[in-house]
């Protein structure tokens, strides 16, 4: 009965949740007349309730303002090359978005209702000079909303002609409206991290511009970061979407659809985790420049492990991707050409998650000290620094992106006169950016690791021209080639759906991850050197407490948007390709493998 | 059905539990905050020692930059042949004395910038309180060098002072609890594990017997703070075998008693 009483009075609580978020300056109001610096929650603790209320939260917004940037593409898509299918996978994508929204805007009421009797000082702090973004804030969440349904619901209303154009408008504004509401978000947190110079713990917060608390030093790189780890999470959670209703699938036809659907989704997620890192390196080095200390302690002080679990978890993410495409090569006729170099391309991805995974520094007993020679092993020592691991990691960005050149080309005959020169083009750029990261890897190793920090950039620029050019070079030569047989969308084995799960658990564990590094590089500041954490909380706990709140954070999550999906699944069924001869043709256009027309 | 949504929910279920599994049997670190101090005016030396070693060695942050010699200089070893910190701390700037030079360079870092490293220290006064700063000046001069921080300087910083030792020194987990006595230290460091001493001990490193015959203070000083720095002849196979860490878990009061032991521990 005590348990239900809480559950609903968490309800009320939630339901109240976004009138709290139209009525900053009351809550702000309810903070400063408190007579205490914190509250406490039960069983959990203060800490570990804000923890699991913001990160659900992030994992929601997460989808819901990813969902939409690849959806109006996908429309787009549809739009210009006039195949419906693409029109409606976009639809399906958005219908998933409809009851997400309201969790999202659930989870964010908790986050505040938590904040604001947990930490009220800290909340009055923040409100103090945020208000006027968070009234923004809120009427962008409406107007948010509203474009959404419009867009949503509109879309059979505005099928054709200019009415069309009109719609994908929506779906652009609906981006537009996202991606401020997550610049204004970012910018409090960000302020957390990097409050500007000029704040000190005794500045008053009524003297604090909000312009320059808003654009401090890593707002814009978390932005960035944040945008493209979007699209990564939005694709993996319709890919992990897709993959259900491909194994509950009845028919041939919702078989066919869910897998080119799942397909789609892969291809988001692992396209846009390419990029990532490079967003990932600017707020690194941001980090560094605004405060030496802080990156010091994310990448070597006591943050230091959560790099080789994170490693192990991108090498997870790599080789499950990889293994989606290459079993799907299975049902693209003409790929059977590619399998002989699947195995050299495993190697090389797997002894690349060992090299990224390897510790610098070992933990180690005298015993086993003395069996090492030292704090460093004498040969995984040397696989542990920054020139080795950066080069594995380039090398399996590369590795991965030939995966997807080898789907893609799988089923086409190029056509053009220069098609054989362009390959030989292709594969000599591709070899060429390998040789580029394997000298700095190597060359790293003879010189000061300041000359060797830089030696990443150059990794990175000819990693990201050759994907670039051979990409390009790629669409040019495929322009009218010949199919080689069409893509049997359905005929894929069940065991590729579970790497999509994997895919998608593991991107929102990495999530729950790189929320717990990036807050916790604070450690016991709510604004770093500017307002102390003085609660019983303060203590940033170490790896493996923090995996057990993000493990509760992913379940929590994922259990919830299996309960939306389904219940978005009662409510309509999607419509499919409606006749049997095409489960067999593939979809036209940009995303597929398949030759365009 | 039912078999398909058990397998995603199996596979769901044991992906979160390798992760999870993975973080916990990695070596756990947590970040505590610093704790805070609050000194009498007849605060002793010792006191104030064995709070700025542990904010040195802990959450103030000081070891990772000061400790690996490549961010920043080494503080507890010699840095340049010109002793550790207490012991060069006098000379680094004409007319200043090593406390005055201390105190200025942890709370305005940028002021005297070591020769070959970046200026990339934080001020301290931005996160240390000036009990822990000062403690921390304390620790440094005790590297090597005379202790002449005094409460006096802590109760003239404004909003400074209190009424007892800070909690951080007296919990302080320092070997043999913090015992003086060299034989109790050399025996809770386990550190006759590896070296014979009196006819006890291991044959693993060199014998302590007649150390101070062959070596002198500041060379023993060296090899138990920075045990990598030399390698004695014929035992060039098990070099790097001594953890790095006995300095940090001795006082500096501790760390001198086994140094004077030693260096009088001539055999015969």
């Amino acid at each position: 009965m005590r348990m239900l009483t809480r559950i609903a009075a968490g309800l009320a609580l939630s339901a109240l949740g976004l009138l709290a978020l139209a009525e900053p300056g009351a809550a702000q109001e309810a903070a400063a007349s408190a007579s205490r610096d914190y509250g406490e929650f039960p069983y959990v603790g203060a800490r570990v309730a804000v923890w699991v209320a913001a990160q659900v939260h992030l994992m929601f917004a997460a989808f819901v303002l990813g969902v939409p940037m690849f959806a109006v593409v996908v429309e787009a898509v549809g739009i210009f090359t006039d195949d419906e299918r693409y029109d409606r996978l976009a639809k399906e994508f958005t219908r998933l978005l409809l009851i997400a929204y309201s969790a999202t805007a659930m989870w964010g009421a908790v986050l505040v209702f938590f904040l604001t009797t947990l930490y009220p000082t800290f909340w009055t702090h923040l409100s103090e000079i945020f208000e006027v973004s968070m009234w923004i804030y809120v009427g962008l969440f409406f107007v948010e909303s509203f474009t959404l349904y419009l867009y949503y619901y509109g879309w059979d209303r505005w099928k054709a002609g200019r009415a069309k154009w009109g719609h994908w408008g929506l779906g652009l504004l609906l981006n537009v409206w996202g991606t401020a509401v997550m610049f204004i978000a970012d910018s409090w947190l960000s302020y957390m991290m990097s409050p500007p110079a000029s704040v000190t713990p005794t500045t008053p917060a009524s003297e604090i511009d909000l312009f320059v608390a808003l654009t401090n030093a890593t707002w814009m790189p978390i932005n960035i970061h944040r945008l493209i780890a979007n699209v990564v999470f939005g694709g993996a959670v319709v890919g992990g979407y897709a993959a259900y209703r491909f194994l509950a699938a009845k028919t041939e036809e919702e078989r066919a659809h869910y897998d080119w659907m799942g397909y789609v989704g892969n291809f988001i997620a692992i396209g846009a985790l390419i990029i990532l890192p490079f967003a990932g390196y600017w707020l690194g080095r941001e980090i560094y420049e605004f405060n030496q200390q802080m990156g010091i302690t994310m990448m070597g002080g006591f943050m230091s492990w959560l790099w080789i679990v994170q490693a192990f978890l991108i090498g997870v993410l790599f080789l499950a991707g990889n293994y989606y495409l290459w079993t799907g090569m299975d049902r693209i006729p003409g790929a059977e050409r590619f399998r002989p170099y699947i195995k050299w391309m495993l190697l090389v991805l797997v002894l690349g998650v060992i090299v990224w995974a390897t510790p610098r520094t070992m933990i180690a007993d005298r015993a086993e000290l003395a069996a090492m020679g030292g704090t460093h092993h004498p040969f995984l020592g040397v696989l542990g620094v920054m020139s080795a691991k950066n080069t594995a990691v380039n090398l399996m960005i590369l590795t991965t992106f030939l995966s997807f050149m080898m789907y893609r080309r799988a089923n086409k005959r190029p056509t053009v006169a220069w098609a054989r020169t362009g390959t030989i083009v292709q594969g000599a750029l591709l070899g060429i950016a390998a040789l580029v990261v394997l000298f700095y890897g190597v060359y790293g190793y003879f010189v000061e690791a300041i000359v060797r920090i830089g030696f990443s950039v150059y990794q990175v620029i000819a990693v990201l021209a050759a994907l670039v050019v051979v990409l390009a070079l790629d669409i040019a030569m495929m322009r009218g080639a010949e199919s080689r047989g069409a893509i049997q969308w359905g005929r894929m084995p069940e065991r590729s759906q579970y790497a999509l799960f994997i895919l998608v658990v593991t991107f929102t564990w990495l999530m729950g991850l790189m929320g717990f590094a990036r807050s916790g590089i604070r450690q016991h500041w709510h604004i770093f050197e500017v307002m102390r954490d003085t609660s019983a909380h303060a203590a940033t706990p170490a790896l493996g407490e923090a995996a057990q709140v993000i493990t509760a954070c992913v379940l929590i999550f994922l259990g919830l948007i299996a309960f939306i999906f389904w219940l978005g699944g009662l409510v309509e069924k999607p419509a499919l390709v409606p006749e049997k001869a095409e489960t067999s043709r593939p979809p036209s256009g940009a995303l597929s493998p398949e030759p365009g027309g | 059905m039912w078999q398909t949504n058990l397998k995603v929910l199996s596979v769901v279920l044991v992906t979160v539990a390798l992760y999870t599994g993975v973080a916990n049997w990695i070596p756990q670190v947590e970040s505590a905050p610093p704790e805070e101090l609050s000194f009498t005016g007849d605060v002793s030396a010792e006191e104030l020692v064995a709070a700025g070693e542990e904010l040195f060695l802990g959450a103030g942050g000081c070891a990772a930059c000061h400790g690996s010699g490549t961010r920043a200089p080494n503080l507890r070893t010699s840095e340049d042949d010109l002793g550790t910190i207490g012991e060069r701390c006098d000379d680094r700037v004409s007319g200043e004395d090593c406390k005055t030079y201390l105190h200025e360079s942890l709370v305005n870092p940028t002021a005297y910038v070591v020769e070959g490293y970046g200026a990339i220290m934080p001020d301290a006064s931005r996160t240390l309180s000036p009990a822990q700063i000062w403690s921390l000046v304390a620790y440094l001069q005790s590297l090597g060098g005379e202790v002449t921080v005094t409460g006096a300087d802590i109760q003239a910083e404004p909003g400074a002072g209190g009424a007892e030792a800070g909690e951080a020194a007296a919990a302080s987990p320092l070997i043999a609890g913090g015992s003086t006595d060299p034989m109790e230290i050399l025996e809770a460091g386990t550190c006759l594990a590896c070296h014979a001493l009196d006819g006890q001990g291991g044959p693993i490193g060199p014998p302590l017997d007649g150390i101070g015959a062959r070596r002198d203070a500041a060379h023993i000083r060296r090899s138990i703070l920075d045990p990598s720095a030399d390698t004695t002849e014929g035992y060039e196979n098990v070099a790097g075998t001594m953890p790095p860490n006995f300095g940090q878990q001795m006082s500096a009061a501790q760390l001198e008693a086994v140094v004077r032991f030693l260096a009088e521990e001539e055999g015969g």
